[in-house]
């Protein structure tokens, strides 16, 4: 049993961090906007190819 | 039918408006719509279409003519109010309507950034917000507010609203408060597991104390920190001498855990370390409930406090300069040109024109002004351009004589003493009272168990599902109510619409959509009715007069006039292929006529080419499509029913009649209506619908007051409803969600009074052990908040 006499302050110390962690995100401002931020990932990925898409778009139009 | 690509409306004009959207012709409903998704995939951002959930924005949608001028918003003085500089970087915070969806706010990042003098583009689709920085000697605010604009947003400075400077910093340290009450409640709760184990089975003392110490450490910062909102509450409620629910709850806190210290550190009695973090959290997780939702208000009628710049055109030594309203002095002599705010009261010294004054008077038509005539600060000059004295500035104007009698009669509206708020009142003082009671009782009984017992009436009787009763139910309520479009800027309001007993209607933009539309036409052979709108419609094409508003929309560019001349309060003429045509009055259309003296519910104009009559229209200001439904459905429900307007026209009474309303005023100054409203609230609870600057005083002066989200600033900044869309039956929606909210709420504080009786002379005779003092507190408050969540549920 007496195990517990490490492993709670272990265990402490991971709360301790959690705490931490949640206090650097709402300071951060990364619960200001929950809406966007859940599927902002998807848009990022596919701006490029549409950027590239107009450019060679643009370049198929000098070549002719 | 098909429906826009853009905005999903029906389109009507056939294929006359196309995008070319990945390769295939979408169908558009108006230039508007057309123009917008060009703008998009021009820029290359064709992805919005694909990732968008809500469909876009209909384009048409009425822009109030000052938004779309922005080159004031670059006058240094202007600037001042709303950016932040620093070197030659310029931060702002925009708010922007149209944001539907996470896909609009990348849309606008997207479009920004890569422009050159754009630092950095944050926009953030909950609050409909941008927050931009910019390089001021490569491109200018307003450059960046078209550019928003060109791809269907409206962007415009906001004035922040006091009340959401405050709740933005509170809402942020509630959560703090809230996180860090959550991650210390469970590691409590499972330490108080280990000790309830205790009661059963043999746990060893050094355990037992081992477990209480890492309790002890894992709730002082709950009591400490999350806790401290209850503390100042309490404190500040017993300096004013009244007790409220927080006294009790920080006595029961402060109590309960300083006993369970001094059990800890002398090794006997009993601990609450879990009962006071979980109780904590649970009355936290209420409160944050609540400021959420007055978060959420506050951000969303922050976004309708547009700031638009007033500026004037200074006229000085024949030289024209732009300067804001605000340095204007007495005597200056201001150009006002054709759809312009007026910036200040002033006389008119040169010039001949009409002047739209429906946010002072709530009458549509204009009025002419000459030589002589007094002009007042915030109406519109319509046709020509006018030169004016200034007369008034600042407080002397007739605006802030409005705004004086809105804040006397904000201060006079009847309060509404909230339910909760007597209840906690009454069951503070009682709890306390018992918990003195059982302590001298105990202490003649046994001593030594006076204070455990006197504590555990505190825990057990602690108003959490109380206090979570009606913050709840509110939450729900607020949501369902933000899903209909509706904004509850107050406190209070669920518990006022039960009320209502008489409503009054202001007719102008409330019971009316506030702009002319076409009736019936009257035309004279050979022409068809495609061909006189369209003609009239080319004629009317420069001119700012509502009715050329009702034109708009059948412009044809096979039309070309050429000589358009206005006639000021008259009408207007131009020359389509050698034929002279003339709209107007038929005095002013056809000389020889006059003008017919009846006085008729609505307007007519004519058209006549080469002095031949060839039309006759009827203009009037469309009654809302749900205007007669929420009217019966009001006065089905025993609502009294008034119309009170500024208009003195006929029009009032026809439309009255229309609708079955028989109590009508019209012709109403603001001090005229707040006395009609005063006068009615002797009898019975009133709630006032509005949307100008001259129904102000009587919203704030009302015991519920609804404007529209199309009415002005100064309006919705004295209601307690704002109808976002205009529809006016969500009003009937409100009541019955407010009704049902209602209902929970009485249901959840019945819930908790029983569980309050039931436990107390448990807890009085010393029966009730913290583990179950515990349990019963949670399982009750679990019961509150599921019962509240049922709300979400409606179906409207």
């Amino acid at each position: 049993m007496s195990i517990i006499y490490v492993l709670i302050p272990i265990a402490m110390l991971f709360v301790l961090i959690a705490v931490a962690i949640f206090f650097w995100a709402v300071k951060s401002e990364q619960f200001d906007d929950l809406d966007r931020q859940s599927v902002s990932i998807l848009f990022d990925e596919e701006a490029k190819p549409s950027v590239t898409d107009s450019q060679t778009e643009t370049k198929s139009e000098q070549q002719l | 039918m098909t429906s826009c690509f853009h905005c999903n409306e029906l389109v009507v004009t056939g294929d006359q408006f196309t995008t070319t959207i990945n390769g295939h012709a979408q169908p558009m409903c108006c230039p508007g719509c057309q123009a917008v998704s060009q703008a998009i995939i021009d820029a290359g951002l064709t992805s919005y279409y694909q990732f968008r959930s809500e469909p876009g924005n209909r384009q048409t949608a009425l822009v109030p003519e000052q938004l779309t001028q922005y080159s004031a918003y670059d006058l240094p003085e202007v600037q001042q109010d709303f950016v932040h500089k620093q070197g030659n970087v310029d931060t702002t915070s925009l708010s922007i309507d149209g944001i539907t969806c996470a896909a609009c706010a990348w849309l606008i990042e997207h479009k920004l950034k890569p422009v050159q003098g754009i630092d950095k583009v944050l926009v953030n689709s909950t609050t409909q917000r941008a927050l931009v920085s910019w390089n001021n000697d490569t491109i200018k605010l307003s450059e960046i507010l078209q550019l928003i604009s060109q791809i269907g947003y409206q962007a415009a400075p906001y004035q922040v609203d006091e009340q959401e400077k405050q709740s933005k910093a509170d809402s942020r340290k509630f959560l703090l408060r809230l996180g860090l009450a959550g991650f210390a409640t469970m590691q409590v709760m499972m330490f108080a597991l280990a000790l309830y184990t205790g009661y059963f089975t043999e746990l060893d003392i050094e355990f037992r104390d081992y477990f209480r110490w890492v309790s002890l450490i894992f709730a002082a910062p709950v009591v400490l920190y999350s806790a401290q909102p209850f503390y100042f509450s309490a404190m500040r409620s017993l300096l004013s001498g009244k007790l409220n629910m927080d006294v009790s709850v920080s006595i029961a806190i402060g109590g309960a855990f300083i006993a369970s210290c001094v059990a800890t550190i002398q090794g006997n009695g009993e601990v609450y370390f879990e009962s006071v973090s979980m109780f904590t959290f649970f009355l936290l997780l209420g409160r944050y409930f609540e400021q959420t939702a007055r978060q959420k208000a506050s951000v969303s009628s922050s976004n309708l406090h547009k700031l638009i710049p007033l500026t004037a055109h200074l006229l000085k030594d024949g030289q024209v300069t732009e300067i804001a309203a605000k340095q204007l002095r007495i005597n200056d002599i201001i150009l006002v040109k054709p759809g312009e705010v007026i910036a200040a009261d002033a006389v008119v010294v040169s010039g001949k024109s009409s002047i739209n004054e429906a946010m002072l008077t709530g009458e549509q038509m204009p009025i002419t002004k000459q030589i002589h005539d007094n002009v007042y600060a915030g109406t519109i000059n319509v046709e020509q351009p006018l030169q004016a004295k200034v007369t008034a500035l600042g407080q002397d104007q007739l605006v802030a004589e409005i705004i004086r009698l809105q804040e006397l009669a904000s201060n006079n509206k009847p309060t509404i003493a909230l339910v909760a708020d007597r209840l906690a009142r009454y069951f503070s003082a009682t709890i306390l009272s018992i918990a003195l009671v059982t302590y001298i009782v105990w202490s003649f009984i046994s001593p030594e168990d006076a204070f455990w017992v006197t504590l555990s009436v505190l825990v057990a009787t602690c108003p959490c599902a109380l206090a979570l009763a009606t913050p709840t139910a509110v939450t729900c309520a607020t949501a369902i109510f933000t899903k209909l479009g509706i904004i509850t800027r107050k406190a209070g309001v669920f518990e006022k619409l039960t009320q209502i007993d008489h409503v009054v209607f202001d007719k102008t933009g409330t019971l009316t959509c506030g702009h002319l539309t076409i009736g019936d036409i009257n035309i004279e052979q050979p022409y068809s009715q495609q061909q006189v709108l369209a003609i009239a419609a080319a004629i009317e094409q420069g001119s700012l007069h509502p009715i050329a508003q009702a034109f708009k929309p059948f412009f044809d560019n096979r039309y070309v006039v050429t000589d358009i001349q206005h006639h000021v309060g008259q009408g207007i003429e131009g020359i389509i292929d050698r034929q002279k045509v003339k709209v107007g009055k038929l005095s002013f259309v056809l000389p020889e006529h006059s003008e017919p003296s009846r006085q008729h519910h609505s307007q007519h104009i004519y058209m006549s080419i080469d002095n031949k009559l060839v039309a006759q229209i009827e203009m009037l200001d469309q009654v809302r499509l749900d205007v007669k439904d929420t009217i019966a459905k009001l006065s089905g429900a025993n609502i009294g029913l008034s119309i009170a307007s500024g208009d003195s026209s006929g029009h009032v009474e026809y439309l009255a009649q229309k609708l079955g309303i028989k109590d009508v005023h019209s012709g109403l100054s603001p001090q005229g209506k707040l006395s009609l409203i005063n006068r009615l609230q002797q009898a019975k609870k009133v709630a006032m619908f509005g949307d100008g600057i001259n129904d102000a005083p009587v919203l704030a002066g009302a015991n519920l007051s609804v404007a529209m989200g199309s009415g002005s600033a100064i309006a919705k900044n004295s209601a307690d409803l704002i109808l976002l869309g205009d529809h006016l039956s969500r009003f009937n929606d409100a009541i019955s969600v407010a009704k049902q909210a209602q209902n929970i709420i009485h249901q959840n504080l019945l819930w908790a009074f029983a569980y309050n009786v039931i436990i107390l002379p448990l807890a009085v005779t010393g029966h009730v052990a913290p583990y179950i003092a515990a349990i019963g507190m949670s399982v009750s408050s679990l019961i509150v908040v599921s019962n509240s969540l049922r709300l979400l549920r409606i179906k409207l």
